[in-house]
C-alpha cells in the first residue's frame, strides 16, 4: 500500500505562496521523482506529505484517508533527510531501533527487525558506534535502516545524496533502486539533479515555481517535453533552443535540438560553425561551437573521440526527426 | 636561538607569576598545616610564631579530623551545594526551554532574567534574609500574617467556616536558626545563579538540529521523548560546565553563610576555616587541605555522574 493524492495541495508562508494549488497522484509502488531548481518548493511540496508542515488549501490522501488531521508519526510514511538528521548521542542501533521504541515494541522484536535492516544495508559491523565515527555514506545508510524498520507505506527521500561525493552517489543511488525492486514500496525522491531524476525514476514531476510544469516517464519527458523549461531541464548537456529563420522554417517560433541529435560531418553540412572548447571524454566528445549563426553557441556531442580543435571549422548535420517545436508560449508544437 | 626561544622567553614572566601566585599561596598552607600556629596563646608564646621548630606533623590533620563541627560542616557543604547544583540545572533547563520559543518581548524577558546575576553576592544575602525570608518585616512574614488573616476571617463565613477553623495558625519559619539557615542559603544562592544556568542552556539549545527535531516526530516521538533522548543529551556539556563551576563557586561560599546566620546557624566548611583563623592557623590550614581535596573529588564525583548519564 501506498497510494498518495494531492488534490489542489497549495501552500503559503505569509503572503508569499510558494506552492499554488497543485494536484497529483502518485500510485502504490511507484518510484516517483520531483525535480527542479533550488528554491522551487520541491522540499516543502515533500513535508506537506510527511506533515511536517501544514497545508494552506487542498487535501492530501494517503491509501484512501485524508490526512489533514493525522499527525506525521501516523501517516505510514518514513523520510530520509538531507543532512541525515541522525541523533548524535545514540550508537547506529539505538538510532535505527528509535522509531520502533517509540511504538512501544517489545526488544526481542526491535533487535529482530534492526538486525534485519543492519543486513540488508551491510551495517553489521558498525551497530556499536555513533553517527560521528561514520563515513558520509554509511551515514546515508543509517538513515535509510532507520526508515525501512518502520515499515512504511512509503518512502520520502529529500535530497539524500547530495552530501556525497560523486562516486559514492552513484553507488548509493543503485542502492536505492534496489531496495526499491525488493521492497515495491511507494518512494518520492526530491532532488535537484536531472541526471539521478532520469536514472532513477519511473514517473518524474517537473516543478518549477511551485508548478508542475510536466509529470511523465523519464523518456516521455525526453522525447515530448511539454514546453521550453522541460525540455531544456531535462538531458544534459542542455537542449539548444533557438530562435529566427531556422526556426520559421519550421513553421515554429522556437525550435530545439539536442547534442546528440546533431551529427558531425566532413563537409557540405547544414550548418556549420568554429569550434570554441572541446571536452574530450573519449567515448564521447562535447563541442560548443560558436558562428553558427543559429545561437551564441551550439553544443553538440560526437560519439568517441573526434579530432577537432579550438578554432576549426566544423560541418553538421541536425537529424530532421528530432526537432522540438514551441510556440510563442514556449509550448510544444505537435 | 631557535625560532621557539624567543616565544618562550617571552612567556616566561607570565609563567612564573601565575606560578608564585598558585605555589606561594598553597606552600604556605601546606607548612601551617604541619606546625602548631596560634596568634593567640599566652600558655606557649612560642607557637605564635610559624617555625619549623613547632613541627607537628600531621596532628592539625588528626585534631580536625575528630572534631564534630568539621564533620558537620563537610556535611553542610556538600547539602548546599549538591541542593543548588540541582535547583539550577533543574530551573535553568526548564527555563530555557520555555524562552526559547518565541513569544512577544522575549528580549525583555532574557534581560531581567539575567539580572539576578549582576547582584553583589552580599547585598543578595542581605535582601534575601532581611525583606524576603524575615520573620516579621519580611515578604514571608507578612504573607504569613496576612494568610493567618484571612483564615482567620473564613472561619466566620456560613457553609466553609467549619473547614476553615480545622486549620492550624500557620507559624513564619525563621531561617537564622541552626537547622533552617542551610536552605535561605540554597535559596538566595539558586536565585542567583539560575540565570547562569539559563543563560549557558539558552545558547546551547540555539544551536540544536531542527531536523533531528523533525526526524523524531516522524518517528512518533512526542515532546517529552524529544527532550529527554535529542535536547537534554544535547545539553550534556553545558550541564557539565555549569556544574563545574557552579561546584567550585559554591564550595567556597561565605558570605551568604556570614549574613544569614553570623555563625549561629550551619556551617560550611571554608566558614568552619574561618572560625579557626581566628586562633588556630595549623587547623585552619590542615582544613584547608582538606578542602582542596573534597574539591577535588566532588568535581570527579559530579563529572562522571553527569557523563554517564546524559551521553547513554
Ligand atoms: N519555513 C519557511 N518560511 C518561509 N519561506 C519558506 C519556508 N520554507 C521554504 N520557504 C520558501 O519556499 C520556497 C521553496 O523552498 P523549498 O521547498 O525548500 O525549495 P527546494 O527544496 O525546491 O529547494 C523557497 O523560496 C523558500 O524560501
Ligand atoms: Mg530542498
Amino acid at each position: 500500500m501506498g497510494r498518495i493524492v494531492l488534490e489542489n495541495v497549495s501552500k503559503s508562508f505569509g503572503d508569499t505562496q510558494v506552492i499554488p494549488p497543485l494536484s497529483l497522484t502518485i500510485e502504490d509502488g511507484e518510484f516517483a521523482v520531483f525535480v527542479g531548481p533550488s528554491g522551487c518548493g520541491k522540499s516543502t511540496l515533500l513535508r506537506l506529505i510527511a506533515g511536517l508542515e501544514e497545508v494552506s488549501g487542498g487535501s492530501i490522501v494517503i491509501d484512501g484517508t485524508e490526512v489533514a488531521d493525522v499527525p506525521p508519526a501516523k501517516r505510514g510514511l518514513a523520510m530520509v533527510f538531507q543532512s541525515y538528521a541522525l541523533y548524535p548521542h545514540m550508537t547506529v542501533r539505538k538510532n535505527i531501533a528509535f522509531p520502533l521504541r517509540m511504538a512501544k515494541m517489545t526488544q526481542s522484536d526491535i533487535d529482530a527487525r534492526v538486525n534485519q535492516a543492519a543486513s540488508v544495508l551491510n551495517l553489521n559491523d558498525y551497530l556499536e558506534r555513533k553517527p560521528g565515527q561514520l563515513s558520509g555514506g554509511q551515514r546515508q545508510r543509517v538513515a535509510i535502516g532507520r526508515a525501512i524498520v518502520r515499515e512504511p507505506s512509503a518512502f520520502l527521500f529529500d535530497e539524500p545524496l547530495s552530501n556525497l561525493d560523486a562516486a559514492l552517489r552513484v553507488g548509493m543511488r543503485m542502492e536505492i533502486l534496489e531496495l526499491h525492486n525488493k521492497l515495491e514500496t511507494t518512494m518520492i525522491y526530491v532532488t535537484h539533479d536531472q541526471v539521478e531524476a532520469m536514472t532513477m525514476a519511473n514517473k518524474i514531476v517537473v516543478l518549477r515555481a511551485g508548478v508542475i510544469e510536466q509529470v511523465g516517464s523519464p523518456l516521455e519527458l525526453y522525447r515530448s517535453p511539454r514546453n521550453k523549461f522541460v525540455a531544456s531541464f531535462i538531458g544534459s548537456p542542455k537542449m539548444n533552443i533557438f530562435e529566427g529563420d531556422e526556426a520559421k522554417k519550421h513553421n515554429a517560433h522556437s525550435i530545439g535540438i539536442r547534442p546528440e541529435h546533431i551529427d558531425v560531418v566532413k563537409s557540405n553540412g547544414e550548418w556549420q560553425g568554429t569550434v570554441g572548447v572541446a571536452e574530450h571524454l573519449g567515448s564521447d566528445t562535447f563541442f560548443h561551437i560558436h558562428n553558427t549563426g543559429l545561437s551564441e553557441i551550439l553544443t553538440v556531442r560526437a560519439i568517441g573521440d573526434v579530432n577537432l580543435r579550438n578554432g576549426d571549422t566544423i560541418h553538421l548535420n541536425p537529424r530532421a526527426d528530432d526537432f522540438h517545436r514551441f510556440d510563442e508560449k514556449g509550448l510544444r508544437i505537435t | 636561538m631557535s625560532n621557539r626561544t624567543i616565544p618562550r622567553l617571552l612567556q616566561t614572566p607570565a609563567v612564573l607569576l601565575l606560578l608564585f601566585w598558585m605555589l606561594v599561596p598553597l606552600g604556605m598552607t601546606l607548612f601551617f598545616s604541619f606546625i602548631r600556629y596560634f596568634l593567640n596563646n599566652t600558655r606557649r608564646p612560642e607557637w605564635t610564631s610559624p617555625s619549623i621548630d613547632n613541627w607537628r606533623g600531621f596532628g592539625n590533620y588528626q585534631y580536625v579530623w575528630n572534631q564534630d563541627a568539621f564533620w558537620l560542616a563537610i556535611q553542610n557543604s556538600l547539602l548546599i551545594v549538591c541542593s543548588i547544583l540541582f535547583l539550577t540545572v533543574a530551573l535553568g533547563i526548564a527555563i530555557a526551554v520555555l524562552i526559547n520559543r518565541s513569544f512577544p518581548g522575549r528580549g525583555i524577558v532574557r534581560v531581567l532574567l539575567i539580572s539576578p546575576f549582576f547582584v553583589m553576592p552580599a547585598v543578595n544575602a542581605v535582601l534575601w534574609i532581611n525583606m524576603l525570608l524575615d520573620p516579621v518585616l519580611g515578604l514571608q512574614g507578612i504573607a504569613v500574617a496576612n494568610i493567618n488573616d484571612v483564615i482567620l476571617g473564613l472561619r466566620d463565613a456560613p457553609l466553609v467556616g467549619g473547614f476553615f477553623s480545622l486549620w492550624p495558625k500557620f507559624e513564619p519559619i525563621s531561617f537564622r536558626a541552626t537547622q533552617t539557615s542551610a536552605y535561605a542559603v540554597i535559596m538566595m544562592v539558586t536565585w542567583q545563579w539560575t540565570p547562569f544556568a539559563v543563560l549557558i542552556f539558552m545558547t546551547s539549545l540555539q544551536s540544536e538540529d531542527q531536523q533531528q527535531k523533525e526526524a523524531a516526530v516522524l518517528d512518533g516521538a512526542g515532546a517529552w521523548s524529544q527532550f529527554r533522548f535529542l535536547t537534554l543529551p544535547h545539553l550534556g556539556r553545558p550541564i557539565a560546565i555549569v556544574v563545574m563551576i557552579q561546584a567550585i563557586f559554591h564550595l567556597s561560599l561565605y558570605a551568604e553563610i556570614e549574613i544569614v546566620s553570623r555563625g549561629n546557624g550551619n556551617k560550611n566548611l571554608p566558614y568552619y576555616i574561618g572560625e579557626l583563623v581566628n586562633n588556630n592557623i595549623g587547623a585552619a590550614s590542615a582544613t584547608g587541605i582538606f578542602a582542596v581535596i573534597l574539591a577535588n573529588i566532588v568535581a570527579i564525583f559530579l563529572l562522571r555522574m553527569v557523563g554517564k548519564t546524559l551521553m547513554e
